[in-house]
């Protein structure tokens, strides 16, 4: 088990990430770099592959090690091999997979191949992969609902917390779908969980103008 | 000069005075310089920067005279790019200042004093040349200033030539002007007998191995390479050194080379060099019908063995694991191919991370120490564009949102669209932050003007006027 953030752990069915799993997480983001944060702090090498736009300084702010990461921005065509290279020497790594590849969640017997090569790999080593996007059988599915931001007004201030609700589901123990409010990051650049009080309600006229005006979040879907 | 003195050194200088305005690193133009005269003259002494010497009595006798080896030199050096001077004549001292008296703008760069007749030579010059002659006190800038303090006062006294110094009496000279006045008197005699200080020649420690027939399977490559690897690690061992990176050069039997460099730092054992070999090999794809020919491994920047020092504190020990999996990344994709991030300083977002590649000293590109006013505080974006993205900010009017010179805006936002993605309701926006870099460099100048959006989806944005364009540098999400 790898540890994660204090405040992602009721969102994971065992309070960690399960070694030798897979994880999703629908889009890439500070959620992704704050499930990657915990086991990093914790002294486990992270690798990312195939997201060069990976804020770094973010991530190091949610707890990330940048000194036992490794970046991948680009693995290519041939980014299963490197994926499976990476996972011998980082406990976690963080993959998008490329656009242009055939995608793992493909019907085709090519993606599912790929797919079983590296879930094996992934179980021999020990190592969490954490996915961007689509894998069909992963463990765990993570993706964030909503989120507002505070600290901007009309022309002025600065963006300083973010409040995000974050949904997990999945197989086995995770099939129950769990949603959490976090503050994603919250003012000193953390996560930790957002107290009820500090939940945005929904931007309806009625609504307590105090917050509506503070949060304005919308909600998407 | 007596019978029983032996014939005093012929010496050949070569100066490249426009080494340090090349352009290039001139500690590495001028280690091209010395290793092309090499093949003139095995024994070269580098002078000082931009000017080396060597005897030239054996070399003239080879290439045909001295005139005839000096053609040669300059033309080697001006296939390096560089424009040299030659100057030739008994002993390092009057040859350097022959070598500064060739015109280098000429078609012949060369003088060539006539053996014996460098007393003359010298009788001529002014005393002023004794100043900034290291060879006056061999090198020392103490003694460098004693001899421009001797120039001027020689000059005083009406003492305008070397001739004029020599044609004293040198008992006189060393009681009036002490140990750089009896130096100088002798070098102004063209008595100069400090024999060069040489280097030795670059040795060869690259050790190969040709296989024939050749050997069409990756394995027993390997498993030659290991034995190469041994070999190579006894030659440096031998003489105390140890090589920073290694060349891995494999050719196949139809001609094609790889070559990658590998980090070495004197920690890579036979079997881990051997294991390089294997993913060099790996990644190549030779075609099966070929086959490897020659196998060779090249130590490239070889130092003196002083020992590994383990990280103490401050850098995190890389294990051995992570480094394999590492490099057999590398051995895929390219050596820049897997980074480490280093947090600095800067003022945009991208700018405070550096990536350095996995085997080099993790640096920021900036420090983070000074200040950086005009970087933008509060949260940071999870997601930092490598290239900013195109963007189009509208007001409500759909007209593009400009900003003057002044900070002035043009409308409140109210639309932003990246590119490729329909546009979305702008709820919130703080700015324009304006930020003016290196305005004394035209070339580097940019003004910008930045804004932090917040959309009707919940995310937040990093955008940037730019000579009239919007740009999205990065994303809160």
């Amino acid at each position: 088990m790898l540890p994660v953030l204090p405040a992602l752990r009721e969102l994971l069915p065992r309070g960690g990430l399960t070694r030798g799993s897979v994880v999703t997480v629908a889009e890439f983001g500070l959620l992704a770099l704050a499930l990657a944060a915990g086991a990093s702090a914790d002294g486990a090498w992270c690798g990312i592959a195939g997201v060069p736009e990976a804020g770094v300084l973010a991530a190091s702010g949610l707890g990330l090690d940048a000194e036992r990461t490794l970046l991948v921005p680009d693995p290519g065509p041939a980014w299963p091999q490197v994926v499976a290279s990476l996972l011998d020497g980082c406990e976690l790594v963080l993959l998008r997979p490329p656009a242009k590849a055939p995608p793992p969640g493909a019907k085709g017997a090519q993606g599912v191949q790929v797919r079983q090569r590296l879930e094996a790999t992934l179980r021999r080593g020990r190592g969490v992969l954490l996915v961007v996007g689509d894998w069909p059988g992963a463990q765990v599915r993570l993706r964030v609902l909503t989120q507002g931001w505070t600290g901007l007004d009309d022309g002025h201030g600065r963006l300083r917390a973010c409040c995000a609700q974050v949904m997990a589901d999945g197989r086995g123990q995770a099939a129950v779908a769990r949603t959490r409010w976090l503050w994603l990051p919250a003012e000193d650049g953390r996560v930790t969980a957002a107290e009820p009080m500090d939940i945005p309600v929904p931007d309806i006229p009625a609504a307590d103008f105090e917050s509506a005006r503070r949060l304005r979040v919308v909600r998407v879907g | 000069m007596s019978a029983l003195e032996p014939d005093p050194p012929r010496v050949m200088v070569l100066d490249c005075p426009g080494l340090a305005t090349s352009g290039r690193p001139a500690a590495q133009l001028f280690d091209q310089v010395l290793t092309a005269m090499t093949a003139f003259c095995p024994g070269v002494e580098a002078v000082e920067p931009g000017v080396c010497a060597f005897g030239a009595r054996g070399p003239a006798r080879y290439f045909g005279g001295e005139a005839a080896l000096a053609g040669r030199i300059t033309a080697a050096v001006a296939d390096l790019g560089l424009e040299s001077r030659v100057g030739v004549a008994d002993g390092l001292f009057a040859a350097r200042l022959a070598a500064r008296a060739a015109r280098a703008d000429t078609d012949r760069p060369v003088l060539v004093i006539p053996p014996g007749r460098t007393a003359e030579f010298l009788a001529q010059q002014p005393v002023s040349v004794l100043a900034g002659q290291d060879s006056v006190g061999q090198g020392s800038v103490g003694q460098d200033r004693a001899g421009q303090d001797l120039a001027g006062l020689l000059t005083r006294l009406g003492l305008r030539t070397l001739g004029d110094l020599a044609a004293l009496p040198a008992r006189d000279v060393a009681s009036r002007f002490g140990a750089a006045g009896e130096t100088a008197h002798r070098l102004a005699q063209g008595l100069d007998t400090r024999p060069l200080a040489v280097r030795p020649p670059a040795e060869d420690l690259s050790v190969t191995q040709e296989f024939d027939p050749p050997e069409p399977l990756a394995e027993p490559v390997v498993f030659a390479a290991k034995a190469l690897a041994e070999r190579m690690h006894e030659g440096l061992a031998a003489r105390g050194l140890a090589c920073v990176r290694v060349q891995v050069r494999a050719i196949s039997v139809d001609g094609r080379e790889s070559r990658r460099l590998w980090r070495h730092d004197g920690l890579l054992s036979a079997a881990a060099l051997a294991d390089r070999v294997r993913w060099q090999l790996d990644g190549w794809r030779v075609p099966t019908d070929g086959g490897i020919a020659v196998l060779r491994l090249v130590p490239d920047q070889v130092v003196r063995a002083t020992g590994h020092q383990l990280a103490l504190w401050g850098e995190t020990v890389v294990s051995d694991r992570v480094a394999r999996a590492a490099m057999r990344v590398q051995a895929m994709l390219g050596h820049e191919a897997v980074l480490r991030p280093a947090l600095g300083g800067g003022r945009d977002v991208s700018e405070q991370v550096s990536h350095v590649p996995f085997g080099e000293k993790r640096e920021p590109r900036l420090a983070a120490d000074p200040p950086w006013p005009g970087r933008i505080r509060g949260a940071a974006p999870g997601v930092v564009y490598p290239f900013a993205r195109e963007a189009d900010v509208t007001d409500e009017a759909g007209d593009t949102v400009t900003v003057t010179g002044r900070c002035a805006l043009s409308a409140a936002p109210a639309w932003l669209a990246a590119d490729g993605e329909p546009p979305l309701p702008v709820t919130g926006w703080a700015g324009p932050w304006p930020l003016s870099e290196r305005w004394w460099d035209p070339a580097a100048a940019r003004r910008r003007a930045r804004f932090q959006l917040l959309t009707g989806d919940g995310r937040a944005w990093l955008a940037a006027v730019q000579d009239g364009r919007w740009l999205i540098e990065a994303g809160y999400w």
